[in-house]
């Protein structure tokens, strides 16, 4: 019996670790992976530099007058700042006297004085911003650094939340089979069988409604995930069904492994690469999905900015000509999207060279 | 077979419940009250309460759930509560338009796609190769918010080639006038990404034994592709196309709502906007009962086309 | 690549409608976007100003609005003329011109039906049968003798007993009815000028009551031709109509616009329309588009995001003056605004930072409206399309105090915060937020609309409120649940807007009387001398009298600051020149009756 213990069952325990050198021996040979990966570094460095206040601290200043001009169009017309700046002041009545009614009135003294000892400074607003300015005179870059920072983490989380989701049921159906995989194949019938637009309202309705979903970007977190998981969780069974009659698992069942040791410590690493692979998929299904939802007016709060919420704000100024901050958000989009996507098929060649 | 397709159909029953139990508890437990909406912009309680009364929203939940059940089965979802129009007709009306841009759109990225992704996979590592598949994920990574804004602009207006929006009740003139714009963005959005995936699936195909075998002897590359190749993966491929099937019922709701084509995805927007319960349910319910069957049918045809698989 | 094949199609699409274009030549076709979907058009059960505005042309009331007089004017239609009140303004009878007869309908048989009195008092009792669920039951609410009975009967039977006699709904003879009013009611008349409160013929009731909102037979001058729900309205002129002449008595001669659509519209017989195509188009972009690509005729309501490309600084573009485009400029009778909860808890039992009377708590929306940066709403919101409101009451509407003028209102950030800091809203842990007096802390919640421009209205509140450190936190609600939360006080502070229904300030007023409270009254303002007031004025026309009293308690709500009063929209209606009669009227929404086309014209453009 000791002797069986002693014996070290890990072939497939060895395997996993090669399996990680080996892919990144691969991907280290792939240009455009590399190129990939590193925008996508440049990204989360961004992310993490706006996010530590360290870049687009100020997006939310307004520095510019309206709709500024981009430093290469510096000298073109901009009508809306022109209109706004003609202001008619025309001669007013005086106020009217509230005095013999208002609940303020015996402090009417106190509180002009006070306001008198106040300051208010008014800065001055630029014409031109370097890539232009939104309609309240934001710095446009900024507002797409910024914007970056909160549309990478919501499709990031969401992802690992789905995944995470995913992964944890699609374990529980593969591995248990039996009733367990009854009844999460009918949840996932029935997630999918809701068109994905109505399952994305209901949720969404839902948040809003109770706002039991939370506060800030979490309500859009948890929509996108709790609608997004049934692929990974489809995958992972899968996957759980082929290993779990597999001889290694066998082997750590013989030595008394748990169900749970064998589900998560010898299973999960040896089909991780798949869900590494949906993770990165979703990532950047969530970040295009929260440009819909925010289109919808389920966007990110009022004080914060994303890649949704500034197309959602964008989508009439291509016709005025204003067409920066359109192009900022969805060229910005773009090229992660694209790096995210090309690193993701670097990735799975790498892991699983069968397919190339 | 028999028995096969039968167990299928006994499972969708507990499918529907579940659609059912879901749909019913986020809209009509959590969700918006009609009531408010119905009622205008003056009204006393008790006003809203005799609405809510007719409704039926007043009743307890389980019983609300029990005239859901019924309506399922009796396939009656009676009247729109905002507009009172009998929700069969709303659903009658708005399958036309849907299809009429969903099915010119799948045929015609299905065949582009499947072209394309043969001669992408004739000439595999290639530069031109590489070249395609990069063109295609740039393609991919713009959103298709992004695509209907600029195309709208500049092929409606700034080009002049086609009208900005509109439907009319001929179906000639959708198809020909109104529908090719929209159409055309469809096609431009879904072909990259189906590009992609045909072409592992032709990939996967190559890289097979019986390939090498028929190149041994002799067979010339083109009669490979189209021959051996072409054929084995049309499995995949029309499973691919089996999924994304149910999907032409619902439409998009972004391209009917830019180019006011009356289609279903605006209609689902419109009542989920009002509250308008029976509207969602027979929307719900009608796609759910489509996804299913077209996804029994797929996997039977499977069956037929390739008699390797079998059923477990 | 499959463009030029698209392209043969359209072409051979044009070619076939070219082929068949002389017969259409004579037709005058308009073509304009709704932003809005419809519902129906069963006069009394619709309430969005799209389908009443579409009834509008379909039925026909007692009486009406003049097309040209501004402010707006109440003309006899099918009523002889405008009636006196009697009685102390408790009566008011009407006597209806003879022949005039309901469009053709399976329903009445084959027989030609004639407006008689019974369709009013049937169409008044339909506002009150609890089936119908009328969203404007308010309008007969409490209002005639006798109705309210049988209403209450109704509710108990389960079956409004139509065929019952009514004493305040008399009618005498064939084409007289007369109305008798609980009290003294100065805006009677203009209920009855309301587009809605136009009677569909009983038998075409019952005969479709499964579906009144597809069915509408009235006697206007349009009948409804096609519908394809929330996406095409039809309207074609109704050929059995008796027709009738612009009326020019009030006119403003030296106003261009009058002058033009008397010119324009001189010795024609209308309605001169053929027919009228409205889509519903919901999204900017496309609509404006489509107006711009010539497929229509008319934009009514400019979005505001274009506004700087078609009028830049105040005039037509170039491009839009080269085609000799037109612009109506209208300042619309209604007020967007922010409504405070003033109740001191919310319906969920929650304590409410906003509400209340205590000075403390006046102080405290006083600087929230004060450090509210109105300008940049009117500027960049709005791009200057907007006036700040100084009342609730917009111009254009009877009793609107022209000379009443308020800085309480206008942003002023010293202001708000000296007066913040003076009652002790001030940031004592260094936290950047203000806490309340007892040092507690202060978060307050607002509410808008899932989608529109409201997220932009938010913006500006959070950013108006942090600027002078006051933690507002912004939610997004569902269109249902903000009505909801709004209708039982669930919420602290919320975005509102009211149009007018008729064009008196009662109808505005009447939004902070302290019995409407769970009606219109959001803000749930609850003020003695303010109910006293209002209630004084139901019994009193229009008079500076009158007006005194709406000053005093447009001061109130200055002071006590139940809202934050936000603007007056103004709105950009486009025609091109071939639309010929063309101006918009304040209460009524549409004015195909008035329109002409110039259909060479507008076929020329079109090549």
């Amino acid at each position: 019996m000791s002797a069986v213990l002693r014996n070290p069952p890990l072939p497939p325990m060895q395997e996993s670790p090669g399996l990680w050198a080996l892919a990144w021996r691969r991907m280290r040979q792939d240009t455009v992976g590399m190129v990939s990966l590193v925008i996508v570094a440049i990204f989360l460095a961004m992310m993490a530099g706006s996010y530590t206040g360290l870049i687009a601290k100020d997006w939310n200043k307004e520095k510019g007058v309206s709709y500024a001009n981009p430093a290469f169009l510096a000298g073109a017309e901009n009508l809306e700042a022109r209109s706004m700046a003609a202001k008619d002041a025309t001669a007013k009545a005086p106020p009217v006297d509230l005095s013999d009614i208002d609940p303020l009135a015996p402090r009417y003294k106190e509180w002009e004085e006070r306001a008198a000892r106040i300051a208010v400074t008014e800065t001055k607003r630029a014409e031109v911003l370097p890539f232009g300015g939104d309609k309240w005179g934001r710095d446009v870059l900024q507002k797409a650094i910024k914007g970056s920072q909160i549309s990478i983490f919501v499709g990031l989380s969401a992802a690992l939340l789905a995944t995470f989701i995913g992964t944890m049921l699609g374990a529980a159906a593969g591995y248990w089979g039996g009733w367990a995989n009854d009844v999460l194949e009918w949840v996932y019938n029935v997630f999918t069988s809701i068109p994905y637009i109505l399952l994305i309202l209901a949720f969404a309705a839902v948040a809003t409604a109770t706002g039991k979903f939370g506060k800030g970007i979490v309500p859009i977190v948890l929509i996108l995930s709790l609608t997004g998981w049934t692929g990974i969780y489809r995958l992972m069974r899968a996957e759980y069904i082929k290993h779990s009659n597999r001889e290694y698992v066998k082997a750590a069942q013989a030595i008394g492994a748990s169900n749970w040791s064998r589900m998560f410590i010898h299973i999960l690493p040896n089909v991780s690469h798949v869900a590494l692979v949906q993770l990165s998929q979703h990532v950047v299904g969530f970040i295009k999905a929260e440009v819909i939802l925010s289109f919808l007016g389920f966007g990110v709060p009022v004080d914060m900015v994303s890649w949704g919420t500034m197309l959602a704000e964008a989508q009439n100024e291509l016709v005025i000509g204003k067409w920066w901050q359109l192009f900022a958000a969805g060229a910005s989009m773009a090229i992660l999207v694209t790096a995210f996507s090309l690193l993701t098929d670097s990735m799975r060649d790498a892991l699983d060279p069968k397919l190339k | 077979m028999t028995a096969y397709v039968l167990r299928r159909l006994w499972q969708i029953i507990p499918t529907i419940a579940g659609v059912i139990l879901l749909i019913f508890f986020l809209f009509n437990w959590v969700g918006g009250d009609p009531a408010m909406v119905l009622a205008g912009k003056i009204s006393n309680p008790e006003q809203i309460a005799n609405i809510r009364r007719q409704l039926g929203i007043d009743e307890p939940y389980w019983y609300q759930l029990w005239v859901f059940v019924k309506q399922v089965f009796t396939f009656d979802f009676g009247r729109s509560w905002s507009t009172n129009e009998e929700v069969s007709r709303i659903l009658i009306t708005r399958v036309g338009p849907t299809l009429t841009i969903m099915i010119p759109v799948l045929i015609i990225t299905t065949s582009l796609a499947v072209v394309f992704s043969i001669m992408v996979a004739y000439v595999r590592g290639t530069l031109t190769d590489r070249m395609i598949m990069i063109v295609c994920t740039v393609a991919m990574s713009v959103s298709f918010l992004v695509y209907i804004i600029v195309f709208q602009w500049l092929f409606g207006f700034i080009l002049g080639w086609f009208p900005v929006q509109g439907w009319s009740e001929s179906f000639g003139k959708n198809l020909g006038y109104y529908a090719p714009l929209p159409i055309m963005l469809a096609v431009f959005v879904g072909l990259a990404p189906e590009l992609r995936l045909y072409r592992s699936f032709f990939l996967d195909e190559i890289n097979q034994d019986y390939v090498r075998t028929a190149r041994a002897k002799g067979v010339p590359e083109k009669s490979v592709m189209l021959k051996h190749v072409l054929r084995n993966a049309m499995i995949p491929i029309l499973t691919n196309v089996g999924i994304a099937l149910p999907g032409i019922f619902v439409g998009s709701f972004l391209l009917e709502v830019f180019f006011s084509i009356p289609g279903l995805g605006r209609e689902i927007i419109t009542a989920v906007n009002r509250s308008d319960f029976p509207v969602i349910k027979a929307v719900t319910v009608y796609l759910a009962v489509i996804t299913m069957f077209i996804n029994l049918l797929v996997d039977v045809m499977y069956k037929v086309v390739d008699p390797r698989v079998s059923f477990k | 690549m499959r463009i030029p094949r698209f392209l043969a199609i359209a072409a051979a699409t044009l070619l076939v409608a070219c082929a068949t274009l002389p017969a259409a030549a004579q037709k005058k076709v308009l073509h304009i976007a709704f932003r809005v979907a419809e519902t129906g058009f069963d006069p009394q059960r619709v309430f969005d100003r799209y389908s009443v505005g579409v009834c509008e042309n379909i039925f026909e009331g007692l009486l009406t609005y003049d097309y040209l007089a501004r402010p707006a004017r109440l003309v006899p239609l099918v009523a002889e003329t405008i009636p006196e009140p009697e009685e102390g303004a408790t009566r008011y009878t009407f006597r209806i011109k003879p022949g005039i007869f309901f469009t053709d309908d399976p329903a009445f048989k084959g027989a030609k039906r004639e407006l008689v009195a019974r369709d009013f008092e049937y169409m008044v009792k339909r506002f009150r049968d609890p089936k119908n669920r009328s969203p404007y039951e308010w309008l007969f609410e409490n209002r005639i003798v006798g109705l309210d009975e049988l209403t209450e009967k109704a509710k108990k039977s389960g079956q409004f007993d139509y065929d019952a006699p009514v004493a305040g709904l008399e009618v005498r003879g064939k084409y007289v009815i007369s109305f008798k009013l609980k009290a003294p009611d100065y805006n009677f008349l203009y209920t009855l000028a309301m587009p809605n409160v136009a009677p569909m013929p009983r038998e075409v009731v019952e005969a479709y009551a499964a579906d009144t909102h597809g069915h509408p037979v009235g006697t206007g001058p349009f009948i409804l031709k096609d519908w394809v729900r929330r996406s095409k309205i039809v309207l074609e002129r109704n050929p059995d109509h008796r027709g009738y002449e612009l009326d020019t008595r009030y006119a403003d001669p030296s106003d261009p616009w009058d002058r033009k659509v008397m010119d324009d519209l001189r010795g024609k017989r209308l309605p001169a329309l053929d027919r009228v195509e409205i889509s519903i188009i919901e999204e900017d972009q496309p609509r404006y588009l489509a107006f711009v690509n010539k497929e229509h005729d008319i934009l009514d309501e400019t979005p505001f995001s274009f506004i700087d490309q078609v009028l830049p600084n105040g005039k037509l573009s170039k491009a839009m003056a080269k085609e000799h485009m037109n612009v109506f400029r209208e300042l619309q009778p209604e007020i967007t605004y922010d409504v405070f909860n003033v109740e001191p808890k919310l319906a969920s039992g929650q304590e409410n930072p906003v509400g209340g009377y205590s000075p403390e708590r006046v102080a405290l929306r006083r600087a929230m409206i004060l450090a509210h940066d109105r300008d940049q709403e009117i500027s960049v919101i709005r791009k200057n399309q907007a006036l700040p409101a100084q009342t609730p009451v917009p111009p254009g509407v009877v009793g609107y105090d022209t000379s009443l003028h308020s800085t309480e209102q206008d942003p002023d950030p010293a202001r708000a915060k000296a007066l913040l800091d003076m009652f002790g809203y001030m940031d004592r842990d260094g936290d950047g937020w203000r806490e309340r007096p007892d040092g507690t802390p202060l978060v307050i919640q607002y509410k808008y609309n899932v989608g529109g421009d409201s997220r932009q209205l938010a913006e500006l509140w959070v950013k108006s409120m942090t600027a002078v450190g006051i933690h507002l936190e912004a939610t997004a609600v569902q269109f249902a649940d903000l009505l909801n939360d709004k209708r039982v006080g669930n919420f602290e502070m919320a975005a509102s807007a009211w149009i007018a229904d008729y064009p008196d300030a009662q109808n505005f007023l009447q939004l902070l009387y302290g019995p409407n409270t769970n009606q219109s009254n959001e803000s749930r303002f609850k003020l003695a001398e303010y109910d006293r007031l209002y209630e004084k004025s139901l019994g009193v026309p229009d008079s500076p009298e009158r007006n005194q009293l709406y000053r005093e308690m447009d001061r109130l709500i200055l002071a006590y600051a139940p809202w934050r009063l936000g603007v007056h929209r103004i709105f950009n209606h486009l025609q091109y020149p071939w639309v010929k009669g063309y101006k918009k009227h304040p209460i009524l929404y549409t004015n195909f009756k008035y329109l002409d086309l110039d259909v060479a014209a507008q076929h020329l453009a079109m090549k």
